[in-house]
């Protein structure tokens, strides 16, 4: 609108408030702009996602999360292949006899609110960790005591040579007492790790920062953020956009999905991701009741694993062919895996054979036993992880084709348990992570006990796996005779099969490009971020 | 869940307001105001169409798993995904399973599942209505309650507590379905069985001697049949439709029985490299939807 | 307000809240007897959700048992819970051990801004659509809105969101990730449950719209020398609000719980998705909670939809206090 004048504008109330403004833009611009340039060029914090939900503060429940991203620590560490490893205890000692366990902290450690790592400290958390299901509990502890500020001592019972493993485990963690409220109840989380949270949203997202008066040397990494997402495909999704630096939990039909993407050029505007894998020491395993009738005969027990087509359901259901289980621990525990065990087969007409001998006469409609009752069975399992329901109807079909007729009951993975105790369980389809402890002779010998155990044998046990087992966990035995006594266990469950193993498992992370010196732990005991660093561009 | 109500009819020339309604998946229109329907004196193309479409279907849900004779249940592990081909018009499922025949199974079984359903809120509903528009006073009122109160509990939170009494048992979805719908039914027949019971010719049946029985049997049925029907149609895909969705969610039917649902879920992750699985019975379920839609559009089908 | 005014305030606000009262304590112990029927051993699906499928042990169950005394009498329970009913204590999640109050809060309140954006788009997308198509009635407008509102009405959510999700993903070849709640994964829930409710409420507008055209005030603002656009501005759309308010109160249990398969399907962290989760888990409090804050909260969208109609059209004053 033009105006003619030249005579002066009135001041109305417009004007008078126009000039003020527009100093205070003025000046207020140049201070944006000095804000706004980030000083050094800072990268954005690195973005893990990741099924895993934090339920609850307390170690038990949701202690991995923390030491996975490093923001808590545990007294020992854990090397690939299980030996143990020096974390907050810098050396331990271990008397004579086996019954005492001597651990010097680091001196310099320090939790995230300042105070210095006692060893008062680490006794309050190793005690809290006693409590079930947390597994120190499954050590004969008489005492856990601190003599002096640097030093903790464990008494226990009975020698156990599994102790510095179950000292490995992220519900040991060990946390500030101001971590702890007034009833006992963790209320945050104060760790000594090389981050430190800045930000807790459960139950889907932390952020952490590094942490500055940590005694070791520091991340390449300053800000580290995790993501719980559920669904596989949106992990992938998240990961191909750019979202997330590190999507793990990928399903086979994401990791599918992004390896077409990468071949596909239209595509090339996404972020080139790269896949990193590693075997991990879990298997899924049928556990069967083996004092039921009709288990109880083993040749019953081989005749349901000779009918399991491992190789389709590794393939079909888990990507990779090479999954399917040869035997019950994985290549990944090499102590372990024992290789000149005879593999587990697909051998249809050798189980027909081994029903018919035990007793199993093939109808037209199913088997039946000598008094003409059918063979039914109902195996349960669960949803949390995606798989075993698929599994579970793949081995009812494959069953059912041998004649037994199984039903599938997908419910809590809690059944399992239950079912164990009061003997309603017939069989069941479960994820077993033999390495849940770094050494998986406790493991084993919690399942396979005289008594059975929870997720291992029902109905069944066998001396010579129990004083095996037993042997190895009290006395620290010579190289020799730890290789001799971990074969006759290998090939005992081989050929008695109290739990027969179908599948194991691989692990596949989606890496961005940005970041570099990604390494994964099979043992899932740490995201190892303190030994990565970013791609200069 | 479901989709806006449409008992808001055209404008009455007087200019009132016509009350509002509301329905929900689960409760299905539990205040609309009753209407009886005026049997047309030539059925519109669509609703030919619309009775067509629904007889395909239920023709697919009886013959189906006949007509495709290959088994919903044999797998093969190394035809895994597989696009459709000759031998499986509807290629496999990630366990090599013909997913043409679970398709054809699924359909059969989510129909009759969901008939069985709604006619178990269908009992209950007409039975309480009629009772209530006979009684009357206290009674009538205190059913009035009992039905506005169920309304007020979202439906979903009924049907996944019942169903979760015991998990994956078919009465418990039965009968967590029918206390989310047998309002509808209570409120329909109370709604057609009160003018009927207040009319003359009910009046003039009791003062000539007939007992409850003949009411029953020669006002009120006739008066509630074709009310009724539509409203069995209607629930029925309302069923239908909340089993899906349930069987979507988990709670419901257990794999490896084939259910609409059950295989929307389990098609889910596989939506780019084998976008049939899903699509497949997604396409029935929107046939359900449209033939529903063209016998009545202006009701709320979900 | 004016002492006129004030009679159907109070009783409406009193109705609904007798309303309020009525439906928290049929909810809270229908919760309450449902959830303790339900089978398995609940101190063992606790301890479950607590530490997973790799920890869980009869050792565990047994060390939950304890802690939450199990034991307890049912019918003591009830009371107790009456109790804590009344002073608003709604108890610890048993899972994750954390108030049930501000589970219910933070789940609520992604629910509550999925519900929101869902609002604003069928706002958006249906009430321009349904005033353009009442101003000219027969037009191509009208034709596709009806065709639009029938096949999106019929759909439900969790169809229309597969739907959504074959398309989008399979045709631009992106899926807007669910599960975090940035503002990209707020898109396609909100448009799944936005869309169906932007269809029906075209349709409600549309037949307001028809309504006030043919309407005497309209012809005379009209004849005042008002184009349309001014009349409909300043008469119109007052008097057509009414019955798009009063539809959307009824919507308001539509979106709160036909929201949970579209948060189950898309991950998103709402009060459906929590409910699902807590049943599955014999979360009890949570489970509780949930279903009251739900019951509650309809109950509470019904007074604010009575009286934002009530504040539109003074007429109603009449209806509501008798």
């Amino acid at each position: 609108m033009t105006t003619l004048s030249s005579a002066p504008k009135p001041l109305t109330r417009r004007r008078a408030l126009q000039a003020p403004v527009a100093a205070l833009a003025a000046g207020a611009l140049p201070a944006a702009w000095a804000q706004g340039t980030p000083t050094a060029s800072a990268p954005a914090p690195l973005q893990i996602v990741g099924p895993w939900e934090i339920s609850g503060l307390a170690p038990a429940s949701s202690g991995y999360v923390f030491t996975r991203l490093q923001v808590t620590e545990t007294l020992l560490d854990a090397a690939d292949d299980g030996q143990p490893r020096p974390a907050l205890a810098r050396l331990w000692r271990r008397s004579a006899d086996g019954l005492v366990w001597q651990f010097e902290l680091r001196p310099g450690a320090r939790f995230h609110d300042g105070t210095p790592v006692t060893a008062a400290a680490v006794v309050r958390s190793l005690q809290a960790a006693q409590v079930a299901p947390a597994l120190l509990s499954q050590a004969p502890i008489e005492s856990i005591t601190a003599p002096d500020e640097g030093t903790v001592l464990i008494r226990l019972q009975r020698p156990h040579t599994a102790l510095p493993a179950l000292l490995a485990h992220s519900s040991t963690m060990v946390l500030a007492p101001a971590s702890y409220g007034a009833d006992g109840k963790v209320r945050s989380i104060i760790g000594s790790g090389p981050y430190r949270i800045a930000v807790l949203v459960p139950p889907q997202q932390v952020e952490t920062v590094v942490f500055d008066a940590y005694d070791g040397p520091r991340p390449a990494i300053a800000a580290v953020r995790y993501l719980a997402a559920s669904r596989a495909e949106t992990r992938a999704l998240m990961a191909e956009s750019g979202q997330a630096d590190l999507a793990y939990g990928l399903d086979p039909a994401s990791l599918r999905r992004l390896q077409r993407h990468a071949q596909n050029p239209a595509l090339a505007r996404r972020t080139a991701v790269r896949i990193a894998s590693v075997t991990l020491p879990r298997t899924v395993i049928v556990k069967l009741n083996a004092g039921l009738p009709a288990l109880r005969d083993v040749r019953v027990r081989q005749a349901l694993s000779l009918a399991i087509d491992r190789a389709g359901i590794a393939l079909a259901l888990m990507g990779d062919e090479a999954l399917a289980a040869t035997q019950l621990l994985p290549p990944t525990l090499g102590a372990w895996h024992n290789p000149h065990l005879p593999p587990l087969q697909h051998d249809p007409e050798a189980a027909a054979r081994m029903l018919r001998a035990a007793g199993w006469q093939r109808h037209s409609d199913g088997l039946r036993d000598a008094e003409g009752q059918p063979l039914h069975l109902v195996i349960r399992t669960f949803v949390d992880r995606p798989e075993l329901p698929l599994i579970a109807t793949a081995l009812q079909e494959q069953w059912r084709l041998a004649g037994m007729a199984v039903k599938v009951s997908i419910g809590n993975s809690g059944d399992v348990p239950r079912g164990h105790r009061d003997g309603s369980l017939q069989l069941a389809l479960a994820a077993r992570n033999y390495a849940n402890v770094p050494d998986p002779t406790g493991t084993l010998a919690g399942d396979f006990a005289a008594q059975g155990g929870d997720w291992g044998a029902m109905g069944w046990h066998s001396d010579t796996v129990v004083q095996a087992l037993q042997e190895l966990t009290r006395t620290q035995t010579p190289p020799e005779r730890t290789r001799a006594l971990r074969q006759t266990i290998t090939r005992t469950l081989q050929t008695e099969l109290p739990v027969i193993p179908v599948a194991w498992y691989r692990q596949h992370v989606a890496v961005a490009p940005r970041l570099a010196g990604v390494t994964l732990d099979p043992l899932e005991r740490s995201y190892r971020l303190t030994s990565m660093e970013w791609n200069n561009p | 869940m479901s989709s806006p109500p449409e008992s808001l009819r055209a404008i009455p020339p007087e200019g009132g307001r016509t009350p509002v309604a509301w329905q929900s998946q689960f409760h299905g229109g539990a205040e609309a105001v009753p209407s009886v329907p005026p049997r047309p004196l030539r059925r519109p193309v669509r609703t030919v169409l619309g009775i067509a479409l629904l007889g395909l279907l239920a023709l697919f849900a009886l013959l189906g798993p006949w007509l495709v004779g290959a088994s919903p249940e044999v797998q093969d592990l190394r035809n895994t995904l597989a696009p459709p081909s000759a031998q499986h018009w509807l290629g496999t499922d990630v366990l090599g399973r013909s997913a043409l025949a679970r398709l054809a199974h699924a359909a059969q079984l989510s129909l009759g599942m969901a008939l069985l359903a709604a006619v178990s809120a269908a009992v209950p509903g007409t039975l309480l209505g009629i009772v209530a528009a006979w009684r009357g006073g206290r009674t009538e009122r205190a059913l009035l309650m009992l039905s506005d109160s169920v309304l007020a509990i979202p439906g979903l939170l009924l049907v996944l507590l019942i169903a979760a009494l015991a998990p994956g048992a078919l009465w418990a979805l039965y009968a967590g379905l029918s206390a989310a719908l047998w309002v509808e039914y209570f409120r329909v027949s109370r709604a057609v069985a009160r003018p009927v019971l207040a009319g003359d010719t009910v009046q003039a049946s009791r003062l000539l001697g007939f007992g409850r029985g003949y009411v029953l049997r020669r006002h009120l049925l006739p008066a509630l049949a074709p009310t009724l029907g539509t409203l069995l149609a209607f629930t029925t895909s309302q069923a239908v439709l909340a089993l899906a969705a349930l069987g979507f969610v988990g709670v419901g039917m257990q794999p490896p029985t084939p259910e609409l649902g059950l295989m929307m879920t389990e098609a889910m992750p596989y939506y780019e490299e084998a976008p049939w699985l899903i699509a497949a019975p997604t396409a029935l379920l929107v046939w359900l939807v449209a033939a529903m839609m063209l016998l009545n559009p202006d009701r709320e089908t979900a | 307000m004016n002492p006129s005014m004030s009679k159907p305030w109070a009783a409406l606000v009193g109705r609904r809240l007798v309303q309020v009262l009525a439906v928290s304590l049929l909810i809270g112990t229908l919760c309450f007897l449902m959830v303790r029927a339900l089978p398995g051993d609940l101190a063992m699906r606790v301890a479950a959700g607590r530490y997973g499928y790799d920890l869980v042990s009869n050792a565990a169950a047994d060390a939950v048992r304890a802690e939450l005394e199990l034991d307890r009498p049912g019918w003591l329970a009830l009371l107790h819970w009456w109790r804590d009913m009344a002073t608003f204590n709604l108890g610890q999640s048993l899972v994750s051990q954390r108030s049930v109050w501000h589970e219910v809060t933070h789940h609520l309140g992604a629910t509550l801004r999925l519900s929101a954006a869902a609002l604003a788009i069928a706002f958006a997308v249906g009430v321009p659509l349904g005033v353009w198509a009442g101003l000219r009635p027969k037009g191509w407008v009208d034709k596709a809105s009806w065709l639009m509102a029938v096949v999106l009405r019929a759909l439900p959510p969790f169809l229309l969101s597969v739907l959504l999700i074959l398309l989008v993903a399979v045709q631009w070849g992106f899926l807007p990730a669910g599960g975090d709640e940035s503002q990209a994964s707020l898109v396609l829930p909100a448009l799944t449950l936005g869309l169906g409710l932007a269809a029906g409420l075209a349709r409600v507008t549309r037949a307001a719209m028809l309504e006030v055209v043919v309407s005497p005030f309209f012809e005379f603002a009209r004849t005042k020398g008002l184009s349309d656009w001014q009349a409909l501005v300043r008469h119109g759309l007052r008097n057509a609000a009414v019955p798009v308010t009063a539809y959307l109160g009824v919507q308001a249990l539509f979106l709160v719980e036909g929201a949970l398969v579209v948060e189950t399907l898309f991950a998103w962290p709402g009060i459906g998705h929590a409910l699902v989760h807590a049943v599955f888990g014999r979360d009890i409090p949570v489970v509780q909670g949930t279903a009251l804050c739900m019951g509650v909260l309809f109950v509470v969208f019904n007074l604010l939809v009575d009286a934002a109609c009530l504040a539109l059209d003074p007429r109603h004053t009449q209806k509501v206090a008798k």
